[in-house]
C-alpha cells in the first residue's frame, strides 16, 4: 500500500471510529474536563504568586507537551531544550496575564512556546528550509501514533484530534500548519503555496473555524 | 455578532499571522467584546490542539531541577513601603519646620509688640500724670493771674471820699470807686437829704485840667442813701475830683456850683 492509499484507508476508518468516540465523549464528558481547566488557572496563579510548588506541577504536567512543539518547530532537540527554559522561564515571570477568558492553560503555553520557538529560526533565517520540510511531512498527512496531545489529553482524546486535524481539506491544512509551525508571514505563505493572500487568509479562516468545530467537545 | 473578517483576524490572531497595525485593532477590539473573546478562546483551544499533533518528546530529565534551580523565589523581606515621590517624604518635616519658623517668629513678634505696648502705657502714664501737673500748674497760674488781674485791677481803681458841702446836711457823705482803665465807678452815699420830685442829684467826674463831665443823675431813698454804677459820656484822662450839685430833674450839661452838695477833697 503506498501513502496516498495508507492515509485514505485511515481517514475512512478514523472517521468511523471518530464519530462514535465523539459520541461517547460528548456524553460523558466532563466535569473533570472543567475541573482541569480550574486546576490549571489556579497553577498559574499560584505561579504568578511565585509558588515554586505550583511551577513544579505545571513543568510536570507540561513540559513535555512543549518540548515537543519545539522540537517540531525547531527539529533541533539542544535549540527545543533552550527554547523550553526560555519559556517556562517566561511563564515563571508571566504566569500573571494568563487570562482564562482568552483559552486554556495548554493552549497558552503552546503559542507561548511556539513563538519562542519561531523567534529563534527567524534569527537564523531557517523559516524557509524547515517551512518545506513540515509542508512535506504534513502533506503526507501522517498519523502520528504517540503524540504531545498524548501526553496532556490522554491517547484517545488525542486521537480523536489527531482525526480532526487529518479531517481538514488538504489546502486549509497546509495553510494553518505553515503559519502555526514555519513562522512564516502572510505574504511568505502565499508565496510558498502559490496562491493570492486573500485565497490563503479564507483558508485559514474555514480551516480554523472547522477545527474548532471538529474539537468542540473534544477539549 | 461576528462578521467573517473579525472571523478571519481572529484566525490569524491566534496563529501570530496579524502585522503590527493589524494586531494593535484587534486588540482594541478583544478587550471590548465578550463575543470575540469567546471566540478566540475556542480558536486558541484548537491551536493549542494542533499545537500538540506533533510526535511526543521528552524533554531532558535533569531539566527539571535546572528550571526549577533558575527560579528561586525573591527574598521575602519586610520594608516599609517606599514612598512614591521622595518629595513627599519631606513634606511634613518641611512644613513642621516652616511651622515652628513661623510661631517662633509670631513669638517674637508677640513679645515685641507686648513690650511695646507695656513701655507706651508707661509712657502714657507719665502723660497723664504731667498733664494733671500741668493742669495744676495752669490751675495755679490761672489763678496767680487772677490774682494779678485783680491785684492790677485794685491797682487801677481810684478811690475819693465825698464830704458835704451842704448846710442843711451836713452829715451826708458819699465815696466813689473810680476804674480809670474801664472807665466807669461805683457811687455810694448816705444821709442826703430827699429832693422834690422836679430835682435830681448829679454825679460830675472832673478831669485835670478839663472841664467837668457828667457821670449820672440820681434821687436817694427815703433814709438819704444811694448806690449806682456810672460811667461819665466823656473819655476821663485822670480823674481829679468828684462831685455831687443839684441840679433839674434830667440834669445839665455843666454843674451849677452854688448847688454843689459833696465834694471829694482828694484821690488816690
Amino acid at each position: 500500500m503506498n501513502a496516498i492509499a495508507q492515509t485514505d484507508f485511515v481517514r475512512v476508518l478514523s472517521t468511523i471510529d471518530t464519530r462514535l468516540a465523539r459520541h461517547c465523549l460528548l456524553l460523558t464528558k466532563t466535569v473533570n474536563e472543567q475541573a482541569t481547566r480550574d486546576h490549571d488557572a489556579e497553577l498559574l496563579q499560584r505561579i504568578g504568586a511565585m509558588d515554586r510548588s505550583a511551577f513544579a506541577e505545571f513543568y510536570d504536567k507540561y513540559s513535555a507537551f512543549l518540548f515537543s512543539i519545539a522540537s517540531r518547530i525547531l527539529n533541533d532537540a539542544s535549540e527545543a531544550e533552550d527554547v523550553l527554559q526560555e519559556t517556562f522561564l517566561q511563564i515563571w515571570a508571566k504566569a500573571g496575564d494568563f487570562n482564562p477568558k482568552l483559552g486554556k492553560a495548554s493552549s497558552w503555553a503552546a503559542i507561548l512556546v511556539r513563538n519562542k520557538a519561531i523567534d529563534r529560526i527567524r534569527s537564523s533565517q531557517r523559516r524557509l528550509r524547515l517551512a518545506q520540510e513540515a509542508g512535506v511531512e504534513y502533506a503526507a498527512g501522517t498519523v502520528v501514533e504517540e503524540t504531545a496531545n498524548g501526553a496532556v489529553h490522554g491517547h484517545e482524546r488525542a486521537r480523536l484530534i489527531q482525526t480532526a486535524l487529518v479531517e481538514l481539506p488538504p489546502e486549509q491544512r497546509r495553510a494553518i500548519e505553515l503559519a502555526f509551525y514555519s513562522g512564516l508571514t502572510q505574504n511568505e505563505i502565499s508565496e510558498q503555496l502559490k496562491e493570492p493572500l486573500g485565497t490563503v487568509k479564507a483558508r485559514i479562516r474555514r480551516g480554523m473555524l472547522k477545527l474548532r468545530d471538529q474539537l468542540e467537545g473534544l477539549l | 455578532m461576528i462578521d467573517e473578517r473579525m472571523e478571519e483576524q481572529a484566525s490569524l490572531h491566534v496563529l501570530g499571522l496579524l502585522t503590527g497595525t493589524e494586531q494593535l485593532e484587534f486588540t482594541r477590539a478583544l478587550q471590548s467584546d465578550p463575543e470575540l473573546q469567546a471566540l478566540v478562546a475556542r480558536l486558541s483551544t484548537a491551536t493549542g490542539a494542533l499545537a500538540g499533533a506533533v510526535p511526543l518528546v521528552e524533554p531532558p530529565p535533569q531539566l527539571r531541577a535546572k528550571m526549577l534551580a533558575q527560579v528561586t523565589p525573591p527574598q521575602k523581606t519586610v520594608s516599609l513601603p517606599e514612598p512614591k515621590f521622595r518629595v513627599a517624604r519631606w513634606l511634613p518635616w518641611a512644613f513642621a519646620t516652616s511651622l515652628a519658623v513661623v510661631c517662633a517668629g509670631l513669638f517674637l513678634q508677640d513679645s515685641q509688640l507686648r513690650k511695646t505696648v507695656g513701655d507706651q502705657a508707661r509712657q502714657i502714664g507719665t502723660l497723664n500724670q504731667l498733664a494733671l501737673s500741668l493742669e495744676a500748674s495752669t490751675n495755679s497760674l490761672r489763678q496767680a493771674v487772677l490774682a494779678l488781674q485783680e491785684t492790677n485791677r485794685m491797682a487801677n481803681l481810684r478811690i475819693a471820699m465825698l464830704n458835704s458841702l451842704a448846710a442843711d446836711a451836713p452829715n451826708s457823705v458819699a465815696v466813689t470807686l473810680w476804674d480809670n482803665k474801664r472807665q466807669d465807678g461805683i457811687f455810694v452815699a448816705q444821709n442826703l437829704k430827699t429832693l422834690p420830685t422836679d430835682r435830681d442829684y448829679e454825679l460830675w467826674v472832673i478831669d485835670e485840667n478839663q472841664k467837668p463831665v457828667a457821670a449820672g443823675v440820681f434821687q436817694v431813698a427815703a433814709n438819704g442813701s444811694v448806690r449806682m454804677e456810672f460811667k461819665p459820656a466823656q473819655l476821663i484822662k485822670t480823674a481829679g475830683v468828684f462831685a455831687v450839685t443839684e441840679e433839674i430833674k434830667g440834669g445839665v450839661a455843666s454843674p451849677t456850683v452854688k448847688n454843689m452838695v459833696l465834694a471829694s477833697s482828694a484821690t488816690r
